[in-house]
């Protein structure tokens, strides 16, 4: 080996060991313990081949989460993604403050998860401001709260997702739309096109390879929720999703880490079947573009 | 020169042999709260004053992931000699061999503490009981006296109960008779089962054959929980329920020996006053559970670790902590006779409620059981009106479980 090469090798070691250890075992290693009935207090370790899978497939609670995870991701990703891009657009003109909304937006991203879900617990609460307004409103609200009322905790949870995420992805459309070319939209103004055709025909085609990347990250973000979900209601009042179910099943009830493994790989083809249909969707219709 | 050489040899050696003879125990432990805390530490090092020979390192886990901490550290082979365990758990890692059987060690003890029938696991003894833990009734006195009682009113039976709480409902929109707990996890059975057990209902019947949770006795239990949650209820977390009953809202809620804590160390100004679970007739039950310590089943050190134990749950060390976390039920005989629980009547309802205390199964499936049991509550009580179906529903989950057919 050239020494260069090996440079090359020692100075990527550290990431390449952090990820053999701490990813590519574990991502093998559930594979293979999905096959098994193997539970973390359990001594032996048989092989069930796709049992796991099977019973899966007939369990109500875990198809129960998985229908609240779908009814996440696509309850929450198309608000997030046009909200995000409307608050890009907003803020991407010159005028006084503009940085102030920028900071606004975007605070609620990097704040922690829990500290806005205890927050939100507060706000959804029987009698909090939220319960307040909607009433003010002439709109009748649960009894006991929308955290204690199946028709709306999840819904609520959603909302808030939505409230706390839209200035992570308004800031990546930012980026994008400062990537346009202004020539482009000088060309628009010379042929005298409305602001509204310069949007439809240049600004959403050249922001599309941002969208894309926005609607998989937001996707895979989606699948996966679980602190939200944990520290709001912890599953109750029809709130479960995949990844707590995992959590719940596997560390705090049965503790059954091969069928839990397998649940995981469940989550993990269709979070990547989601992820490819969105490609091969947006890449289809760049080409009829 | 050569005199200095075999001085500081003689020194070195000396260390070496003195830290290869001491015995180093690992102990997990769940008291990280600033009030107890450093007695804990006092204790462990008034141990290694007496025993020279024994270190101690502690480790602090929370309640809300040391049970999975604990799970994965049995898993792995990497448990800490000594372990705090909750009452719940003790089945399900003694059916796992995964903690020592310290029958033939504590067969001098028995008469000496209680609590020993929640880790007895097929007739052999897994933990030493360290406290002990049960649920009275705390209710609002100003509130009483506002809806009409005297203040000799004491809520005995259900339908005193029933009484008050209606009475303080109507005192207006601000108040609450009852406060309900929602659908939370492990404290939500806590709440339903003295109703429960109060009513004489069983899980299963004597012979273990049968699970009988949706009988009569149950359903008349359940009837009046739900009555209580739907006409009188705020509805709410624990920690959310004892705020508005401190701030005077709620009228009865049931809870621990924490709360009395928490209304000393807040210096709250609320007329309470405490009693026993009420009855269909008489004074009913609460659940029981406890803090116990349990030895690993790996650990090479398991002689010096039930010293420890011994020492720690000595009635003079119960005495000591409980004063110091205001804890209400020492699982010591002796300890619970001191004049700190005799003369103070709230320590003295705990201490009368534990005899009137019932604990769940010791079954390494508790867990799974006790979520089924909350799932039909939560059922019953915030989605249907129907009481017999969804606790129909919970026996027949149980008994696939247990492999009832």
């Amino acid at each position: 080996m050239k020494w260069y090469k090996k440079t090359a090798f020692l100075l990527a070691l550290p990431w390449l060991v952090t990820f053999v250890v701490f990813w590519l075992f574990p991502l093998v290693y559930s594979f293979i313990i999905g096959f098994t009935d193997y539970e973390l207090l359990s001594d032996s370790i048989n092989w069930v081949g796709f049992e796991n899978y099977k019973t899966l497939l007939s369990d109500e609670v875990f198809l129960s989460s998985l229908s609240n995870t779908f009814i996440f991701v696509f309850g929450t990703i198309p608000f997030t993604t046009i909200i995000s891009l409307l608050l890009a657009l907003l803020v991407n003109g010159n005028y006084k403050g503009r940085d102030f909304f920028r900071s606004a937006f975007f605070m609620p991203s990097v704040t922690s998860m829990v500290v806005i879900a205890l927050i939100f617990t507060n706000l959804y609460q029987r009698g909090g401001y939220i319960a307040m307004l909607a009433q003010m409103l002439g709109f009748t609200t649960p009894e006991y709260g929308f955290l204690f009322d199946k028709n709306t905790a999840l819904y609520s949870i959603m909302a808030m997702d939505i409230w706390m995420s839209v200035g992570y992805y308004m800031l990546i459309f930012l980026a994008g739309l400062k990537s346009i070319p202004d020539e482009l939209y000088e060309a628009a103004d010379i042929s005298g096109a409305s602001q509204s055709k310069k949007f439809f025909s240049i600004t959403l085609p050249l922001l599309r390879p941002v969208a894309l990347f926005i609607l998989v990250v937001n996707s895979i973000k989606s699948f996966q929720v679980f602190q939200e979900i944990f520290v709001m209601t912890k599953g109750k009042f029809d709130t479960s999703t995949a990844v707590y179910y995992i959590y719940d099943t596997g560390l705090t009830t049965n503790f059954q880490f091969g069928y839990v493994s397998a649940a995981a790989y469940i989550l993990f083809v269709i979070i990547g079947l989601f992820s490819l249909t969105q490609f091969l969707l947006i890449r289809r219709r760049q080409s009829l573009w | 020169m050569k005199k200095i050489f075999i001085y500081f040899t003689a020194i070195f050696l000396l260390m070496i042999s003195s830290s290869i003879a001491k015995t180093s125990l690992e102990w997990w432990q769940f008291w990280t709260d600033p009030t107890i805390k450093p007695v804990i530490n006092k204790m462990i090092t008034e141990f290694e004053t007496i025993n020279p020979d024994i270190e101690i390192n502690v480790t602090d886990l929370t309640w809300s992931n040391g049970h999975e901490k604990i799970v994965i550290a049995f898993s792995s082979g990497t448990a800490p000699d000594i372990v705090e365990l909750g009452s719940d758990w003790i089945a399900q890692f003694a059916s796992k061999n995964k903690i020592a059987d310290i029958t033939k060690l504590s067969k001098n003890e028995f008469g000496d503490y209680r609590g020993w029938n929640m880790a007895t696991y097929n007739d052999k003894i897994y933990a030493k009981p360290w406290f002990l833990g049960t649920r009275v009734i705390f209710y609002n006195k100003t509130l009483l006296k506002k809806a009409g009682f005297d203040d000799s009113f004491i809520p005995y039976k259900w339908d005193d109960l029933k009484n008050g709480a209606r009475e303080i409902t109507a005192l207006g929109k601000k108040y609450y008779g009852w406060g309900s707990n929602t659908a939370e996890k492990h404290r939500l059975y806590k709440k339903f089962m003295p109703f429960f057990w109060s009513n004489k209902a069983q899980l299963f019947t004597d012979d273990n054959k049968f699970c009988v949770l949706s009988s009569i006795k149950a359903i008349e239990a359940i009837k009046l929980y739900a009555w209580l949650h739907d006409s009188c209820g705020y509805v709410d977390n624990q920690r959310g329920i004892e705020d508005a009953f401190l701030d005077g809202k709620i009228g009865f809620i049931i809870s621990g020996d924490w709360l009395l804590k928490r209304i000393e160390l807040e210096k709250r100004r609320i007329n309470f006053g405490t009693t026993l679970i009420p009855g269909p007739t008489l004074p009913g039950r609460s659940f029981l559970g406890g803090e116990f310590l349990a030895i690993s089943e790996n650990s090479k050190n398991k002689e010096a670790a039930k010293k420890f134990i011994d020492f720690i749950t000595s009635a003079e060390n119960q005495i000591e902590f409980c004063k110091a976390n205001r804890t209400a039920t020492p699982s010591s005989k002796l300890a619970s006779q001191d004049e700190y629980f005799t003369s103070n009547p709230n320590l003295l309802i705990f201490n009368k409620q534990i005899h009137l205390a019932v604990n769940p199964p010791v079954d390494p499936d508790w867990v799974k059981i006790e979520a089924i049991i909350e799932e039909a509550v939560e059922e019953i009580i915030f989605n249907t009106d129907l009481i017999a179906e969804p606790l129909l529903d919970a026996q027949r989950k149980i008994e696939k479980i247990k492999g009832i057919e």
